[in-house]
């Protein structure tokens, strides 16, 4: 059942247009990342959900009903702020009552609610503490923990990770994963760390100059790219520009393409490419090593093919084994012709 | 170790002879500014204490004579009255009229908005004594004559970018998306108004009153043209007396004053903290 869904939402801060025709859904319980590089107006269409921005044009739909012109505090629609935007003069407890008060639910049932969520969240001994005297990973707890008592329809939460350190970062991101699904609430991410879009999410929205540039799982991003920015976005890729000729590619043996004849471009995954002896059969670039360097379980190379950009390869290193001398003379394969994705010519 | 900590602990152990040199003058200067500032205060409130009937540094002994005979003088007594009253005016009018002005000024959207931020602080770069003279030339045009309502409105006109800055100051640092949170959580603007922007915004309001009250009680420039000529504020009424007279009883008003003010910033700094009135 789609719980949230936006059709074709446009917004313009001046002469600046930030998004364009962004159209989405979201299944109950489903987690969405919207992945883009700064400036790409993921954080414009998540401000546009809840209700802080209006949008030009389009709509924005929970369970079906129209909210596009619904003021923000009319929206059963929790936020988690980048910096979290707690209360700084309001304890924890009182941070978390916040939304039942202006609620005015009684007093008890505030209680063992604000109660419930600290426990949720792990701060049942940190009630009343300001949030100046709080770790940046406590704070993202209060703050979720604020939004989630209210048991709105859905969670938005805006670079949640951004404002805590590598390591806890990682740690929060499977724990707010694991929180998600016990509470099973509908949840809408803004990042633009792929690998944390890739570790949360049920669906990835990539997200260029306001435009969504291809909605998929993760590891359909990763696996079926359907342009050379997602392909370079998300993962290393090699963009090999190619023409595509009766439904294969042209010099590349073995790999298919469901397109149109003509001009095309090969996304080849770095760890997809094979080593070979120059002009060894297989082999379908032969070049010269650019630069080669081994950490232990892999080594990388880049060979000068010949193409725009040199081919870059990730491959397994045996015991032993050096990387090749930059300026041998080698060839490489596709390993697996059937994971390479075929995609518009760049540009 | 790192060495990088170690390279910035022997930077600091060689500090140029010339940034030593520049320490010292600024500890001097600072030094003389502020003798500047405290010796005078000090002086009056020392001749305060004179017994006899006139003005000497030191004072030649120890007596309170001149704090009772403040208060036996019916003429200052009742500048007094008019000063306080005047000031308490004021300082509501700067209230009412200032903080709705920081709140346009700091989180408005409107054309014509760096203009009008000008206009509200331009009385600040305008000496009293233009405003007051500029508000009697204005109110002798329209039949409006000096008297305490005329000197209410010229300080608060006087006063008003205190008021504003010191409220756009506090608001400029509070984070709008505590505004967005709060909406976020169900409360309608109002709501958000009195449950998290005025908690956030009291020291700077407690701070701004007591600023604006002070200015508004002593100041001279301003008053001296528009006040009434039967009820004179204190400052007023000190000048004239000064004029013909020179008894330690002046220097007694003054060291009340002086007490008066220190007791508000003590206040302040125990309730609010001073630190926190700049931002």
């Amino acid at each position: 059942m789609t719980q949230i869904e936006i059709a074709g939402v446009g917004k313009r801060f001046g002469a600046h247009q930030v998004l364009r025709d962004c159209t989405l859904s979201i299944a109950r319980g489903q987690v969405l990342t919207l992945l883009g590089a700064s400036g790409c107006g993921k954080t414009t269409l998540l401000r546009i959900i809840a209700g802080f921005l209006d949008p030009d044009e389009g709509e924005v739909r929970i369970q079906g009903r129209d909210i596009t012109t619904l003021p923000p505090n009319r929206r059963q629609v929790g936020y988690v702020f980048q910096n979290y935007a707690l209360f700084p003069h309001l304890t924890v407890a009182e941070n978390v009552a916040y939304g039942l008060k202006v609620r005015r639910r009684p007093r008890a049932e505030i209680a063992d609610r604000v109660r419930a969520a600290l426990e949720t969240v792990a701060l049942a001994g940190f009630a009343d503490r300001y949030p100046a005297r709080l770790s940046g990973g406590q704070q993202q707890r209060v703050a979720i923990a604020r939004a989630l008592v209210l048991e709105p329809e859905v969670l938005l939460l805006d670079e949640p990770f951004n404002a805590l350190d590598a390591k806890l970062r990682l740690a929060m991101q499977v724990e707010l994963r694991k929180l998600i699904s016990r509470v099973g609430i509908t949840s809408i991410f803004v990042t633009h760390d792929q690998a944390e879009a890739m570790t949360l999410s049920d669906q990835v929205a990539v997200m260029r100059e306001g435009r969504i540039e291809q909605l998929a799982a993760p590891l359909d991003l990763y696996d079926r790219p359907a342009t050379p920015y997602v392909a370079t976005f998300i993962g290393r890729a090699n963009v090999v520009p190619v023409t595509v000729r009766g439904g294969a590619v042209e010099g590349v043996p073995g790999v298919a393409a469901a397109r149109a004849d003509g001009p095309a471009a090969l996304v080849l995954r770095p760890e997809n490419l094979r080593l070979l002896a120059a002009g060894a059969p297989g082999v379908v670039w032969n070049g010269r090593v650019a630069f080669a360097t081994a950490d232990g379980p892999t080594m990388e190379l880049e060979l000068d093919a010949g193409l725009a950009e040199p081919l870059r390869a990730v491959l397994p290193r045996r015991a032993g084994e050096a990387a090749p001398a930059a300026g041998t003379l080698l060839g490489l394969g596709i390993a697996d012709p059937a994971g390479c994705a075929v995609i518009p010519h760049a540009g | 170790m790192s060495p990088r900590a170690s390279g910035a602990t022997k930077r600091r152990r060689t500090i140029p002879a010339i940034d030593r040199l520049g320490g010292l003058l600024l500890g001097l200067v600072a030094g003389f500014a502020l003798l500047l500032l405290v010796a005078p205060s000090l002086i009056v409130i020392a001749i305060s204490f004179e017994p006899r009937a006139f003005i000497s540094f030191p004072p030649s002994g120890f007596s309170l004579r001149w704090y009772w005979a403040v208060f036996e003088n019916r003429q200052l007594t009742d500048s007094i009255l008019v000063s306080l009253e005047v000031a308490t005016l004021v300082m509501l009018a700067a209230l009412l009229l200032g903080v709705p002005a920081a709140f346009a000024s700091v989180r408005g959207t409107f054309p014509g908005k760096a203009g009008a931020n000008a206009f509200l602080l331009a009385p600040q770069m305008m000496p009293g004594m233009v405003i007051g003279i500029a508000m009697l030339f204005f109110g002798a045009y329209v039949g409006f004559r000096a008297s305490d309502l005329m000197l209410v409105v010229a300080l608060t006109v006087f006063c008003i970018p205190f008021t504003i800055r010191i409220v756009m100051a506090r608001l400029a640092g509070l984070d709008p998306r505590l505004d967005e949170a709060s909406a976020n959580l169900g409360a309608g603007p109002a709501e958000t108004f009195l449950r998290v922007t005025v908690p956030q915004l009291g020291p700077a309001l407690l701070a701004a009153a007591a600023f604006t009250f002070i200015e508004a009680f002593d100041n001279v420039t301003v008053a001296l043209f528009t006040s009434d000529v039967r009820g004179r504020p204190l400052p007023v009424e000190l000048y004239y007396l000064v004029q013909n007279d020179s008894t330690p009883a002046i220097a007694a008003i003054s060291a009340m004053e002086i007490m008066l003010s220190f007791v508000v910033m003590l206040v302040i700094a125990r309730t609010v903290g001073l630190e926190r009135l700049g931002r």
